[in-house]
């Protein structure tokens, strides 16, 4: 299979936020995916890496946040990596549009807009790295 | 150019809060003390005009969702218009566009905030 990648380590700071979803919108449409489909890409990298500074390093800003584009023909592949506190797939508990509508609270959306936005969202731990991993897969139609 | 900056005028009873730039969790603070200076303020009829607006996460919505329930019971409402495509598909993804009412553009708003208070 016919694969690119190249990788951005980034601190663990919000600063970097722009540049990281900057990034991701540009490599969308390098990808071949559209202008509307890029800048939701561009959204749910940006909702992970909040994720990863906000909750896995609790706001630290001394740590790193490592991110891997793939491009095949298939699709963009959006690995994140991060040794914080991780999450796993069974965790990820998705809120109910319907009921945060009627009960408006702040948080809890990043989730579902990442899930909304890309065609797979998965979680996964390297028990020998002591790594957790964000993947964002985009398809290309 | 700052990563968000935000401007306020007075129109009427509605409060025209115009954010310039893109709404993430590095800027979120700036928006949110923008509208909790409003609600402060007894400005409760909330216009949020995004036509300078070219992004917002859910930082930026969260910002949002913690104080509609405030103004509403203040006899108030946010309102959002001129709306870019990317920052709408969010809101419509959502479902918050049955949530805010959303409006083409600022005159419009404006007017259906004014039909509100008669």
């Amino acid at each position: 299979m016919d694969q690119s990648q190249f990788r951005l380590v980034i601190p663990s700071q919000t600063r970097y936020l722009n540049l990281v979803t900057g990034l991701a919108k540009r490599a969308s449409l390098v990808a071949g995916l559209d202008d509307a489909t890029a800048a939701k890409v561009s959204i749910a990298v940006d909702e992970a890496v909040t994720n990863v500074i906000i909750h896995a390093y609790g706001g630290e800003g001394e740590h790193s946040v490592e991110l891997e584009l793939r491009f095949t023909a298939e699709a963009l592949e959006i690995h994140i990596w991060h040794s914080g506190r991780g999450i796993r797939g069974d965790q990820m508990v998705l809120p109910d549009p319907k009921e945060y509508i009627k009960h408006p609270r702040k948080g809890g959306l990043g989730l579902l807009l990442m899930s909304r936005f890309m065609d797979e969202v998965q979680f996964k731990a390297d028990e020998v790295s002591g790594r957790n991993e964000c993947c964002l897969i985009k398809k290309i139609s | 150019m700052a990563d968000l900056s935000i401007a306020v005028r007075q129109v009427g009873d509605v409060a025209v809060l115009l954010p310039a730039g893109f709404i993430n969790a590095h800027t979120v603070r700036d928006f949110e003390e923008g509208l909790e200076d409003l609600v402060e303020k007894g400005r409760y009829t909330i216009l949020i005009n995004c036509k300078d607006l070219s992004y917002i996460s859910s930082a930026g919505l969260g910002a949002i969702m913690g104080l509609i329930e405030t103004v509403r019971e203040h006899g108030g409402d946010i309102l959002l218009s001129n709306l870019q495509d990317n920052v709408f598909a969010i809101f419509d993804t959502l479902g918050f566009t049955q949530l805010y009412r959303v409006f083409t553009d600022e005159d419009q708003a404006l007017a259906a905030a004014s039909e509100r208070k008669d």
